[in-house]
């Protein structure tokens, strides 16, 4: 379960400083994203699946 | 109950474009009375941003000069119409709902459909609100206030697009142009009762507009009727090399083809879009399927990995987009926005990559499906308005918070770009938003199916006079 001092971490890697009083509403919603983004890894993709955009030179 | 302020009101785009054009009615008069109607109704229900008197009288003055000169004044003449708050419009500052974009430049052009739709004769009269950088389902936004339904003040008008929405069910304008990314047109047309059309993603031009998710945003209109709707649309379209998304391709009318609809192959979706709707949703559909003549129900597999998809990559994206001044003035924005892009920035590149991923299947699974089928339909949002500051609604059994799950049936759709009109079907106590969606690039057969909805009596919209 992510916790804010995983939220402090990140954003540290990520080169932000969250406000304290910013941390417990980023913290749901990073747990949201992370609940929803478990959602995409099962059935697993085939190699071949690429990613959807298609640039064009 | 439909309220006329002065004779020189009509109803309806086409009506009005008519008149003028006949030059029974001088635009002006109908820029007139809409702006007395905005001064009268507009305090209760907040549609609009900025309100355009001397540029719409200037403009409507231009109709009226070319009318007089027997020249054409364009399919839309006279016709007042607004723009969401993120479209550019000249000389102003684009807000996109916000105060962050306070510090850039005033625009120096209006966007491209704006353009052309000025260019159709049709007049421009407001900027409309919205939720902050369109990230939300109920306008209800921290800086500029929340609108309110013209059907229920109480209720929320639906999101993002919420202001152009419950501008067109007042009769306050016209037509309205919106965006929609993830149901940002569709959600507020459901609650509003009006019809809203979701282009194929990459049919109508983006430019001049501030962007939320490049890879999903779409551009479209609203109106009360169907003939307007494909009137307005068939004079937005048309290629633009400004946006790297709009596809080359010819313009493709509507109208003309819009009594079309015979042998129609049309099915329900079942699955997903089934279970995450309600009572009156499910009612809403049926009664649709009954008039187009629907017997089958389809599922498309992975539609909530789908939804989980769309739901990721915009955290993310928006994310990325606000990176700088969610790092040196979060504070400036809507906590409701900052807490949401913020964790977004924080995301893995696999999760990202992965949902670019599953939209290549899911869009397999949606034009397999089309092989079988003309249009699918499926309700267009959970439940009707919501109550404006509602924490819960009910889903599949379950309690679960508003803001994050009222685009569940229009997520995983906008994620694979396919057109969509929707339709109000008035069978509650509000009316509820049935998705008419069809393969992609095929707008005018949504659309000529959507008039035979409007035609059986099942999708009637008078104008709301909110009290």
């Amino acid at each position: 379960m992510i916790d804010e001092e995983d939220v402090e971490r990140l954003a540290h890697v990520a080169g932000l400083r969250i406000d304290p009083a910013h941390l417990p509403g980023v913290m749901t919603n990073l747990r949201i994203l992370y609940a929803q983004a478990a959602l995409l890894t099962t059935p697993p993709l085939a190699a071949e699946v690429e990613p959807a955009p298609a640039y064009r030179a | 109950m439909i309220v006329l302020d002065r004779l020189t009101d009509l109803y309806g785009a086409c009506a009005i474009a008519d008149a003028v054009r006949r030059g029974e009615i001088s635009a002006v008069s109908v820029i007139e009375s809409r702006l007395d109607r905005i001064k009268r109704l507009d305090p209760l229900l907040n549609c609009f941003t900025s309100v355009l008197e001397d540029r719409a009288f200037e403009m409507a003055a231009r109709v009226d000069a070319l009318v007089a000169a027997g020249r054409d004044p364009g399919p839309l003449a006279g016709v007042p119409f607004g723009v969401k708050d993120n479209y550019d419009v000249v000389g102003r500052v684009t807000l996109a709902g916000s105060i962050i974009n306070r510090s850039r430049a005033a625009a120096t052009a209006d966007a491209v459909i704006a353009q052309r739709a000025a260019k159709a004769g049709a007049v421009l009269i407001g900027t409309q609100n919205m939720d902050e950088f369109a990230y939300g389902f109920t306008t209800e936004n921290a800086h500029y206030g929340a609108t309110h339904n013209p059907r229920d003040v109480a209720r929320s008008a639906g999101g993002s697009s919420g202001g152009s929405a419950a501008a067109v069910a007042a009769g306050l304008t016209e037509f309205s142009l919106g965006t929609d990314t993830n149901g940002s047109i569709r959600v507020p047309s459901s609650f509003c009762g009006i019809f809203g059309l979701k282009p194929t993603f990459g049919r109508l031009p983006r430019t001049g507009t501030f962007p939320f998710v490049h890879d999903l945003d779409h551009l479209g209109p609203f109106a009360r009727g169907v003939q307007d709707l494909a009137s307005v649309y068939d004079a937005l379209q048309g290629y633009d090399s400004h946006d790297v998304a709009c596809a080359e391709r010819p313009m493709e009318p509507t109208v003309p083809s819009l009594d079309d609809c015979a042998g129609l192959r049309v099915a329900t979706l079942g699955g997903w879009f089934d279970d995450m709707a309600d009572a009156q949703g499910r009612d809403a559909v049926r009664r649709v399927a009954d008039v187009l003549g629907a017997k089958r129900s389809v599922s498309l597999p992975g539609t909530q990995q789908a939804r989980a998809a769309a739901f990721v990559l915009t955290a993310t994206s928006g994310g990325n987009l606000h990176r700088e001044a969610l790092r040196a003035r979060a504070a400036d924005f809507d906590p409701a926005t900052r807490d949401r892009l913020l964790a977004g920035l924080l995301m893995p590149a696999d999760a990202v990559l992965q949902a670019q991923r599953v939209r290549q299947v899911y869009r397999t699974e949606a034009l397999t499906a089309f092989r079988d089928h003309d249009v699918l339909l499926a309700p267009a949002t959970p439940c009707a308005a919501v109550l404006l500051g509602q924490p819960t609604i009910s889903v599949n059994g379950a309690d679960v918070p508003t803001r994050a799950n009222i685009g569940l049936l229009t997520q995983p759709l906008s994620f694979i770009g396919l057109p969509i009109v929707t339709v109000p079907v008035a069978n509650g106590a509000l009316p509820i938003g049935v998705q008419i969606i069809a393969a992609p690039w095929r707008e005018d057969v949504a659309l000529a199916a959507a008039l035979r909805i409007e035609r059986a009596w099942l999708a009637s919209v008078p104008v709301a006079e909110p009290c």
